[in-house]
């Protein structure tokens, strides 16, 4: 066996060696001083149980905040006063309490150093086809009045401020931050990033917080229900004028649900499309215009761009595959007729597809009445032959002489050219009487 | 009481292939959906879909077939595993296993042969490659989803109708659920032995049909195959063959191996043994054989083809002829291989 000998040297190495991993061990002092959460105090009487209050519509209204269900929220780390601007007294106004989405407050970013806003996804969204949607004067007051006065989504409609991140919807998180404590956190160290900064900073990065079908259940949530969206008025782009929507429209969601897109979504694969995907695939995801807009990533122009984006369908800009990225993706003929009102009904029936089923269904008919019938009445015995083209398969196919009446009638051109270099048949063991008529050959 | 008889006619093969198809038509179709729920499906799309990520648009690059391949991952391995079966034992998954084909014949022999339309009797390798290559290339560039003709979608969803689920009669009330509905009756119930969607619309069946045409070339292949000397030429295997693959030629069954689906009924109702599902003959002769002991030569079991029945016999070579189907067959097929050729190179150069 051999022997290490340790030299004088080593043990002054050593002992060095071992001091130094101890100064790891030593608790960190890089720790940023927390952040108080609620450097104003509103929650010493918010967080009260049962702060309520009756509205002059005689409404009980509650505004007692749970703190551990805020603090642990998205917006948990962002001091009451940076949305709730007005208010610098107590007791206060209710009016004063109105939040401005687009306003900055005073969360910082990191690497900027600037205050962070919501000003960029407003201004988007203020483009867009929901543009006329709330997006300030929001006051836990008027929940109720938002909802009555205009069917158009508002910032909260979509985004509650919701828990930090649910504990189903952390698969993806996870994977996409595995690394989360060894990289980040050699900077970003200490328990006020990791708890609040973190968590806020982390849900912002685009496709990490939300997958498609998240994504897709904001949309699906009001586009989904035919029974709300009826009342609305849309609005011609051109002329300006206001007109009832149409099934298309009604039912966009219903059809996009029969569609692959939808339907590879819903079983988890990630290639399918959602909402967002074609209709707002570029920017803040926020730019939802209609199909008629020249801005919009729907309009035929911009279709190319839209359907070849990254990992989808990458041959969508060359020229030829130009109709290819006009399929439907809402084709009204997958949904059910009785959808349809009397105008686009009369209109159906001029389409191919209804001419199509309005020429098999008599042909149908009659084949089901006559094999009814034939089941009851007709007699089994011999060759049945199907009453269309039965007598063509007997020649074609099971190589019997044509009748003669049949070769009488048909011209030169007709006849089976490949059956006169054959030899004559002579004998068909199971035919019936129209072998013997047609001997002749 | 006929309708008894009826069944018990019924060969044994046949009965048994009639169980497995109904088996299938549990397991695939309807209410239950039993085996694509495994895989978190409940029809036979989406990742099932074995018929859509063959699609060719022009200019398409390896990564964008990569995508249709994961997209519907399922039923590419499906697809394989039925292409790798065909090969060698000929078609059994449409004949023994579709539950979409299978559920249209089994209503097809339920109902008289007399009120149907006799589809078999068509230039069925003119109609089915040249639908299969407009379903491949043109539909797919004129922007026509390739889903507004799928059986596979029809037959799933009128399942769902008759069980009172709402999205099946939803479908049935829809456009394209009309017009496949009156296909699967006209090109199903309604056609004689009912396979008339597979033998002309279905794209599975056309490129089973190439690999089964392919595999036949072999010796080791199961095939349905030929004695010629037994055959009489009474021809009932013609007349029951669901797939009108069987033409009598000069009074011999020519079986087009690009239609049959090995379903073994002509086998099962050929009274002279001269058809058999089985491999190439071995030709093997022994080398000496004992006195007083007669050899008879094993049967020849051929893959006759029309040309050869049809050579005439007096000028001892096969006449030259043009064969219309072969030139309409030649002319899609290359005109869709210039087509692909011309925009891939176009794509490479670009």
């Amino acid at each position: 066996m051999k022997i290490f000998r340790t030299r004088p040297g080593d043990d002054i190495i050593s002992l060095a060696l071992l001091l130094c991993a101890l100064l790891f061990c030593l608790p960190s002092t890089v720790t940023a001083e927390p952040r108080k959460p609620d450097p104003d105090g509103c929650l010493t009487c918010h967080s009260l149980p049962g702060l309520h209050w009756i509205d002059e519509d005689g409404m009980w209204r509650v505004a007692s905040i749970d703190k551990s269900h805020y603090f642990s929220s998205l917006h948990g780390s962002v001091p009451c006063r940076d949305c709730h601007r007005k208010i610098t007294d107590y007791p206060h106004k209710v009016e004063n309490g109105y939040v401005d989405c687009s306003e900055s407050c005073h969360v910082e970013e990191p690497s900027e150093g600037e205050a962070y806003t919501h000003k960029p996804i407003v201004d988007e969204f203020e483009e867009s086809t929901h543009g006329k949607g709330w997006h300030k004067d929001f006051a836990g007051g008027n929940r109720f009045k938002e909802l009555d006065e205009s069917k158009l989504p508002s910032c909260r409609r979509c985004h509650d401020n919701a828990l930090y991140i649910s504990e189903n919807k952390t698969t993806l998180f996870k994977e996409s931050f595995a690394h989360t404590e060894t990289e980040c956190g050699t900077c970003h160290v200490g328990e006020v990033w990791l708890t609040q900064m973190g968590g806020h900073i982390l849900r912002r990065f685009l496709g990490n917080r939300m997958n498609k079908n998240d994504s897709n259940e904001l949309c699906l949530d009001c586009h989904n229900t035919p029974e709300y969206l009826k009342d609305i008025e849309l609005e011609d782009s051109e002329t300006g004028e206001k007109h009832k929507p149409d099934t298309r429209w009604l039912h966009a969601a219903e059809s996009y649900q029969r569609m692959l897109h939808s339907r590879l979504l819903v079983v988890g694969v990630e290639d399918g499309a959602s909402c967002v995907d074609c209709h707002a695939p570029q920017g803040l995801h926020h730019k939802i215009l209609r199909d008629e807009d020249e801005q919009a990533s729907t309009h035929p122009d911009n279709l190319p761009d839209t359907c070849s984006a990254s990992g989808c369908h990458g041959y969508a800009k060359i020229d030829e595959n130009k109709d290819f990225v006009l399929t439907d993706m809402h084709d009204t003929d997958l949904l059910a007729m009785t959808l349809f009102s009397k105008e686009e009904f009369n209109n159906f029936t001029k389409s191919v597809w209804a001419i199509l089923s309005a020429l098999t269904v008599p042909i149908i008919i009659v084949l089901a009445i006559g094999s009814l019938i034939w089941a009851f009445t007709g007699k089994n015995r011999g060759l049945i032959m199907a009453i269309l083209g039965g007598e063509h398969f007997q020649v074609y196919m099971a190589g019997k002489k044509p009748s003669a009446k049949k070769r009488a009638k048909s011209t030169t051109a007709r006849t089976p050219s490949r059956k006169s270099d054959s030899k004559p048949i002579r004998k068909n063991t199971t035919d019936s009487a129209e072998t013997k008529e047609s001997d002749n050959d | 009481m006929r309708v008894l008889n009826n069944l018990k006619a019924v060969p044994a093969m046949q009965k048994y292939r009639y169980f497995l198809i109904t088996l299938s038509c549990i397991a695939f179709l309807g209410p239950l959906a039993f085996l694509p729920q495994l895989v978190g499906n409940d029809d036979l799309c989406g990742v099932l879909c074995m018929r859509r990520f063959y699609l060719y648009f022009p200019g398409m690059s390896w990564d964008d077939l990569l995508m249709h391949i994961t997209v519907a991952w399922i039923g590419v391995i499906a697809f394989a595993v039925i292409l790798i079966t065909t090969f060698f034992f000929g078609r059994v998954w449409c004949g023994y296993l579709c539950p979409v084909g299978g559920l249209a014949e089994l209503g097809s022999r339920m109902l008289n042969d007399r009120w149907k339309i006799e589809f078999r009797s068509l230039p069925q390798v003119q109609i089915r490659y040249g639908y299969f290559a407009a379903y491949m290339v043109l539909m797919p560039a004129l922007g026509i989803s390739a889903c507004t003709l799928c059986n596979f979608i029809t037959v799933p969803r009128l399942i769902e109708a008759m069980s009172g689920e709402y999205r099946g009669i939803v479908y049935i009330l829809s456009t394209v659920g009309l017009v496949n509905l009156g296909l699967l009756f006209l090109l199903g119930f309604f056609a004689s032995k009912g396979r008339a969607y597979c033998q002309f619309l279905c794209p599975i069946g056309a490129a089973d049909g190439l690999v089964n045409k392919l595999g036949s070339r072999f010796r080791w292949a199961r095939r349905i195959r030929v004695e010629k000397e037994r055959c009489t030429g009474c021809n009932i295997c013609a007349r029951n063959c669901m797939c009108g693959a069987i033409k009598m030629v000069n009074r011999v069954p020519v079986v087009s191996q690009t239609s049959c689906m090995s379903c073994h009924e002509c086998v099962d109702v050929c009274a002279w043994n001269a058809i058999e599902w089985t491999t190439g003959p071995r030709d093997k002769k022994p080398k000496k054989i004992k006195k007083g002991v007669e050899i008879f030569p094993e049967p020849a079991w051929q893959l006759l083809s029309e040309e050869e029945m049809l050579g005439n016999p007096l000028n001892g070579a096969a006449v030259a002829r043009i064969r219309v189907g072969r030139l309409v067959n030649g002319l899609i097929f290359s005109s869709v291989i210039a087509y692909i050729a011309y925009y891939s190179i176009l794509k490479l150069a670009g």
